[in-house]
């Protein structure tokens, strides 16, 4: 049997006074997506920032495979893909800049224009991106996320400021990559996993329910 | 690792390009810090050429400073950070990157402020331009090194633009000391031949192995 990609072990995370994520445990296996629903402050963005190992647990831990995600190696940060709450893109380039330099910190070459046609932002390529909505710089961190065939993709809330056709956008990526890499969605949509046919994780006041 | 850190470096150099954020700010700031000094010594050239030499020192450390206060605005600004130390690099790329990124814009300002500190301080006989070039180019990577360090020591704290010169500022007292003995040195006066430009190079030295060695660990959570 394949170990977990995923395994978060009675892990907690604290700011400060506030303890983000308490004692939660969970595991997820290659192939397999997990929509992770909760309200705002429940402890999604903290449990998806450690499982990518930009955090370090306060306790217990968190783990990618057989290594610890805050100490992931190179080879193991390659297959990681995290989209988060920003778009982790530099405001200042354009659209196929910002791949571009996605793709050459991943030592890959692939064929931008596809990449960008494939959200929808073909025509706003050479387009700096400090002029792009909300949606379409979810739909630009969306193929950013992608373009490196990432085997584990961690999204938190990517259908904030996407307009229909975008979270079609979305549900498309997705469904693509059931069983093909393991993907974990952090998502207010309480209908996303019965569209998806997947499992649904409830998190509350920073723990698993 | 030499790849990501220029492909780093070059996002920076394209942004402040398009931006003019930082280095246009910079110029203003050393140009009217030379010129200001300047009429306080009621244009006196005869102030002496190690209180020239100590301007130049001290307008270069706190025109740098000032550029440092935005190493990461970039980054923090759009998460891109997070990107950054998901991909598969030596997290010393990251530092190494934005070093040199801050090297070009010492650089470019010193090409700028030299010559206006030159015509207003040297009326007739000035130092010797090679060492005082070569002290410069030997202090721009320390402080291009300790400041980045610092900025990401920095990083993460919630006052970090009063955090910052806090931290980098005592630790560039010894770049101020070599520039300003290499910089008397150069108009011809004997202070140790080579000795001040040797004591620039250890400091860089020892700096890029601490920074080496640390990197990894300072821009983790």
């Amino acid at each position: 049997m394949q170990p977990p990609v995923i395994t978060l072990a009675e892990c907690s995370k604290r700011f400060g006074e506030r303890l983000a994520l308490r004692k939660a445990t969970l595991s997820v296996a290659a192939g397999e997506t997990v929509v992770v629903l909760g309200p705002n402050g429940a402890g999604k963005s903290t449990m998806l920032r450690l499982i990518a190992g930009l955090l370090r647990p306060t306790a217990g831990s968190a783990r990618i495979g057989e290594v610890e995600a805050i100490s992931a190696p190179k080879q193991v940060r390659a297959g990681i893909a995290y989209a988060g709450h920003q778009p982790q893109l530099y405001r200042g380039l354009t659209a196929r800049e910002n791949l571009e330099l996605h793709l050459r910190l991943h030592q890959m070459a692939a064929d931008t224009s596809a990449l960008l046609e494939r959200v929808g932002l073909g025509d706003r390529a050479d387009e700096r991106i400090d002029g792009f909505s909300r949606g379409m710089l979810q739909r630009l961190a969306l193929a950013r996320a992608t373009a490196h065939e990432p085997v584990l993709l961690l999204l938190d809330e990517p259908a904030s400021g996407l307009d229909a056709d975008g979270r079609a956008l979305l549900d498309d990526t997705l469904r693509a990559g059931i069983g093909q890499r393991t993907q974990v969605v952090a998502s207010h949509d309480h209908e996303l996993a019965a569209r998806l046919g997947v499992r649904e994780v409830r998190l509350e006041n920073g723990g698993i329910a | 690792m030499i790849g990501a850190a220029l492909a780093i470096a070059r996002v920076k150099l394209v942004l402040e390009i398009r931006r003019r954020e930082v280095i246009f700010a910079m110029l203003l700031f050393i140009a009217a810090t030379i010129v200001i000094v300047h009429f306080a010594l009621s244009g006196d050239t005869g102030a002496g050429n190690r209180a020239a030499a100590g301007m130049l020192w001290a307008a270069v450390v706190f025109t740098a400073v000032l550029g440092l206060l935005r190493t990461f605005s970039a980054e923090h600004e759009g998460g891109v950070l997070d990107a950054l130390l998901l991909a598969p690099i030596d997290r010393a790329a990251i530092w190494l990157g934005t070093a040199l990124a801050q090297f070009g814009f010492l650089i470019v300002i010193e090409v700028v402020a030299v010559p206006i500190w030159w015509v207003l301080f040297f009326q007739s006989e000035g130092p010797s331009i090679g060492t005082v070039v070569i002290a410069l180019l030997l202090a721009d990577v320390g402080i291009a090194l300790v400041g980045t360090l610092s900025a990401a020591l920095a990083l993460g704290a919630r006052t970090r633009d009063v955090l910052l010169p806090v931290l980098v500022l005592p630790l560039l007292i010894p770049v101020v000391l070599g520039g300003v003995t290499a910089t008397y040195g150069a108009f011809g006066e004997e202070v140790g031949g080579l000795r001040p430009l040797g004591f620039l190079a250890l400091y860089d030295l020892v700096f890029i192995a601490l920074a080496w060695g640390t990197s990894e660990h300072l821009l983790s959570d």
